[in-house]
């Protein structure tokens, strides 16, 4: 016998949701906005990259100099000319010319490379996990391989064998990193395609194509869009490991380039290396704040734990 | 003295609508080898009872704000976490409404038996798990000895509960609280669960608390009821009176949604209207806005559980003889 | 577990292996140049008599379905080329180099997975505790930092302010003719760096994915069961609750072991390591690229055989998986 009353599945502990604040929701993408707003790490995190891309972007109107430019004698320390505020490298480069210079190629190159990821990904993701079958067997077995392959150690094969630029390392960061993204999307598709109303859009004779972009993949966004804001962050690490190991363009100053130049040096001069890690670090950790506020704003149940 | 005496029992809860009442002044009594029945719908608080009882709790958010539940007098809810852990399995053991979920997936069920038997008597591995097979055999299950040996996904509901059952009464416990233990079972399989806890019981002598929403099974199995409504018991008598001449009108909607074997009556009746929310419960009686003898005093005061003639049963329409 | 399994996942990461030594071939072949030129590598300053010797040795006259079977052949045979610049067959160059990095990547692992997995599960144990705080900052840092940066600071401060820990090589050269203890203790001291330094970033991703994966596995009914057993709170977290909360971890450190080798290659350039990392690195500073695919090709292997291994392990932890 079942239970003889029309009373909601729920246990003491729990009382049951008020109705008055559930009506009271919007819409998913304002809701979201709503909670990501009052976490207070995601803002600052979001402060934190504002600031940084406006330093990269304006800072040379405000200071200007060349990152490559012999200025002064090698190895001044911070604080110790007015000049110079961060102090020079080993061969006398102004470091904190270098820091606001090497910055652009880094961020580009994250932003550019973490794009490419996400078109890769979710395309092959989008195919795999709307069409399953063959197509999906396929497309995952292509995906285990790339996932076979040490990534870095394959974007170095790349970026060497195709000459650096800061096209070639974007394309090779995208190429090593899509699998994760494709993997995420076709979850995301799997699920999302069992639903009612991508049922109901079938049942109005809406084309697969239109179905795919129109009717899924909108609605796969918020986690996407998550795993695209830590995508950004990964990528901008592996420029710089890139650039750190001497496989950056090597006419355009990076952050990580200041630090491979200035290894060797390390024990005669902390700052040289301290300065552009310190810059990467909070580029990234900037990137992951705003990464980690949006999957709370998007899963409010997370947050509850 | 009753073996197990629940009284005056209140449970709080934090939530996000702030501090809740999940059981407010809860008194309910079982004594040795007897089975009483606690019903009620889902959220009226058996379960937290129950939990109460085991020491289970999650606290926070949980928090028991006063009574007492004594066990042979000892009062359970001041013991300490070492005491408790002790009486766990031991003295008081349940068993659980999800026979699918309760067991651990990743231990044989043999092994899962023989813990709580080492947990609590100074025997070897090697003897437990003979013990474990025995008490497998004990409670209907064929082959025990290679079923021992199983892991749980490998067993079906019903033998997962048998599982669940040897489990609990493995070190003879006094008081035997079984939450829904057929619900998420088929009905042939019900049977065959409220047979063996009723063996069960005849063989060890155990009290048991059986909390079901379902009043088949307490006509199966309870020699006495409590009704419990919003965290409330609203009415406590012997088992037949409860089925036979119900007074609170929610016990008598329960009683008149049973199904009548061999009466035309096909339709399923129920109770029209939905437990309030507990943190939205008023001053008066919670049953008060779906109850068809509702006046101005049931909205303002809440009834005790008093007897008012027949037994026990918290309702100023049956104070007043209305109903 | 069925031998046919076994048999259906080697089979699958043998042709996993040769899709890799495809990729090789096709990667010389699609880089700019002639590709007798590549293997022979720009730095080379190659000869007409040396470049001749490559196209004989890899039939790069030949059609190119036969060029690839050459060169599948000889990979098979476990040549993996010649390195022009070491002037070494490549197979043996890594297979002095493998040691060292199956080392640091091997305990940078278990260092990794055993204290994240603590923190974790210390942290799960109040949700909303110091502990918990702590372990979702310490995650988000660990992810943020460079792994090449990490190891740079931690030379600093090792080798000026707190000298105990060697900060370069595997060996001392005043050891070479110790025993085998004291030339263990020797790379055991060696390793304290860059073990940590590959270490911290996955710690943290493990100690925040078993925290996740705890506080899932602790609200779940036969924690219930087990606390009401009467199973003291050490055994309903270590016995019950992580074995099963194990099972998620367990398939992260499968996937990690890729990040694990790149970030080794990493931090082996940084402590002067002598492993893979190192050799990729001087490698391909040379453009040798025999060698740069011949490390390309065992890396993965390696990752090959760790996802074999996770999925193996993953059926023995859980029951459910065994015998399908």
């Amino acid at each position: 016998m079942k239970d003889p009353t029309t009373v909601p599945a729920s246990e003491g502990a729990e009382p049951q949701d008020d109705l008055i604040t559930r009506y009271k929701a919007q819409s998913p993408a304002s809701e979201a906005w709503r909670m990501f707003r009052r976490n207070i790490p995601a803002l600052a995190g979001t402060v934190m990259l504002a600031i940084i891309v406006l330093a990269t972007l304006y800072g040379t109107f405000l200071y200007n100099g060349d990152p490559f430019d012999i200025v002064w004698a090698p190895h001044e320390p911070p604080g110790a000319t007015a000049d110079f505020p961060l102090g020079t490298d080993y061969l006398g480069r102004d470091l904190l010319a270098g820091i606001l210079t090497g910055g652009g190629p880094t961020l580009a190159v994250g932003a550019a490379a973490a794009a490419i990821t996400m078109l890769i990904g979710i395309t092959l993701g989008a195919l795999s996990g709307f069409y399953g079958g063959w197509v999906d067997n396929l497309l995952m077995r292509f995906t285990e391989f790339f996932q076979v392959l040490p990534a870095l150690l394959f974007a170095m094969v790349l970026v060497t064998l195709f000459s650096p630029s800061l096209w070639t390392i974007a394309i090779a960061i995208g190429v090593v990193s899509w699998p994760q993204t494709a993997r995420l999307t076709r979850a995301e598709f799997l699920k999302i395609k069992e639903l009612e109303y991508v049922t109901a859009a079938r049942a109005i004779g809406a084309r697969n194509k239109r179905i795919i972009w129109t009717v899924i993949l909108p609605n796969a966004m918020p986690p996407l869009i998550v795993s695209a804001t830590l995508t950004i962050g990964v990528a901008i690490l592996f420029e710089a490991g890139l650039s750190f190991l001497g496989l950056g363009d090597p006419n355009v100053m990076s952050w990580g380039l200041m630090i491979g130049a200035n290894r060797d040096y390390i024990l005669d001069a902390w700052w040289p290396v301290t300065f552009p890690g310190l810059a990467i670090f909070f580029t990234v950790f900037s990137v992951s704040l705003i990464g980690d506020g949006l999957n709370d704003a998007f899963n409010p149940k997370l947050r509850e734990r | 003295m009753a073996l197990l005496e629940i009284e005056n029992l209140n449970v709080t809860f934090n939530t996000r609508h702030g501090k809740v009442t999940a059981l407010d002044s809860v008194s309910m009594h079982v004594n040795a080898g007897e089975t009483l029945g606690v019903v009620g719908e889902s959220g009226c608080g058996k379960s937290i009872t129950a939990l109460s009882v085991m020491g289970l709790i999650p606290m926070p958010p949980g928090r028991i704000a006063g009574g007492e539940i004594r066990l042979n007098g000892e009062n359970l809810v001041t013991a300490s976490d070492a005491r408790m852990r002790q009486l766990r399995g031991a003295e008081v053991a349940m068993i659980f409404q999800e026979p699918m979920t309760s067991l651990n997936p990743v231990f044989t069920v043999g092994d899962q038996i023989a813990e709580a038997i080492m947990l609590h008597q100074n025997v070897s591995a090697d003897r437990a798990f003979k013990d474990a097979v025995a008490l497998l055999d004990r409670v209907g299950i064929p082959s025990p000895d290679s079923r021992a040996r199983n892991y749980p996904h490998q067993l079906s509901g019903g033998m997962r509960q048998r599982v669940m059952i040897a489990m609990a009464v493995s070190c003879r416990p006094k008081v035997l609280i079984a939450d829904e233990p057929t619900t998420a079972l088929d009905v042939t399989v019900q049977a065959q669960i409220f047979d063996l806890l009723n063996e069960i019981q005849r063989d060890f002598g155990a009290a048991i608390i059986m909390i079901t929403h379902d009043m088949g099974a307490i006509s199966e199995m309870a020699d006495r009821v409590a009704v419990m409504y919003a965290g409330r018991v609203i009415e406590e008598a012997r088992a037949d009176d409860v089925l036979d001449t119900p007074q609170h009108p929610y016990a008598r909607g329960l009683i008149s949604c049973i199904p009548a074997l061999g009466k035309d009556d096909t339709e399923l009746r129920e109770i029209p209207g939905v437990v309030p929310p507990l943190h939205m419960l008023g001053a008066g009686c919670a049953f008060a806005d779906r109850c068809d003898y509702a006046q101005e005093r049931c909205r303002r005061e809440k009834p005790a559980l008093v007897n008012h003639g027949h037994h026990p049963a918290a309702c100023h329409a049956v104070e007043e003889g209305r109903i | 577990m069925n031998s046919s399994y076994l048999l259906r996942r080697i089979g699958y990461g043998l042709v996993l292996m040769l899709c890799v030594v495809i990729l090789n071939f096709l990667l010389i072949r699609l880089a700019p140049g002639d590709p007798a030129m590549v293997i022979a590598g720009e730095m080379g300053g190659a000869t007409e008599e040396m470049l001749e010797s490559i196209r004989e040795e890899y039939g790069l006259n030949k059609p190119v379905l036969t060029q690839l079977a050459i060169y599948v052949g000889n990979v098979a045979r476990g040549d993996l080329g010649q390195s022009f610049f070491f002037d070494q067959p490549v197979a043996s160059l890594i297979a002095q180099r493998v040691g060292p990095t199956i080392l640091l990547v091997i305990v940078a692992q278990v260092l990794s997975i055993v204290i994240g997995v603590v923190l974790g599960v210390l942290a799960a144990r109040k949700p909303n505790g110091l502990m918990s705080g702590f372990v979702s900052v310490f995650a988000t840092i660990g992810y943020a930092v460079p792994v090449f940066w990490t190891g740079i600071m931690l030379i600093i401060l090792f080798a000026s302010i707190l000298p105990i820990f060697p900060v370069e090589g595997m060996q001392s050269v005043r050891l070479r003719d110790a025993g085998p203890l004291a030339k263990a203790l020797d790379i055991a001291h060696h390793l304290v760096l860059p073990a940590f330094t590959l270490a911290i970033i996955y710690l943290a991703q493990y100690a925040r994915l078993s925290r996740a994966s705890m506080l899932e596995v602790l609200g779940s009914d036969y924690i219930r069961t087990a606390r009401a057993k009467g199973a003291s709170q050490r055994s309903v977290l270590f016995k019950h609750a992580l074995r099963n909360a194990a099972l998620p971890i367990l398939t992260v450190a499968g996937l990690q072991f890729g990040n694990l080798i790149s970030g080794a290659l990493l931090v082996e350039t940084v402590f002067n390591w002598p492993g893979m990392g190192r050799l990729a690195f001087d490698s391909i500073l040379r453009r040798d690229y025999p060698t740069i695919m011949g490390v390309l090709f065992f890396a993965s292997a390696m990752v090959v055989v760790a996802n074999l291994l996770t999925d193996l392990s993953y059926r023995l932890a859980d029951p459910r998986l065994r015998g399908k």
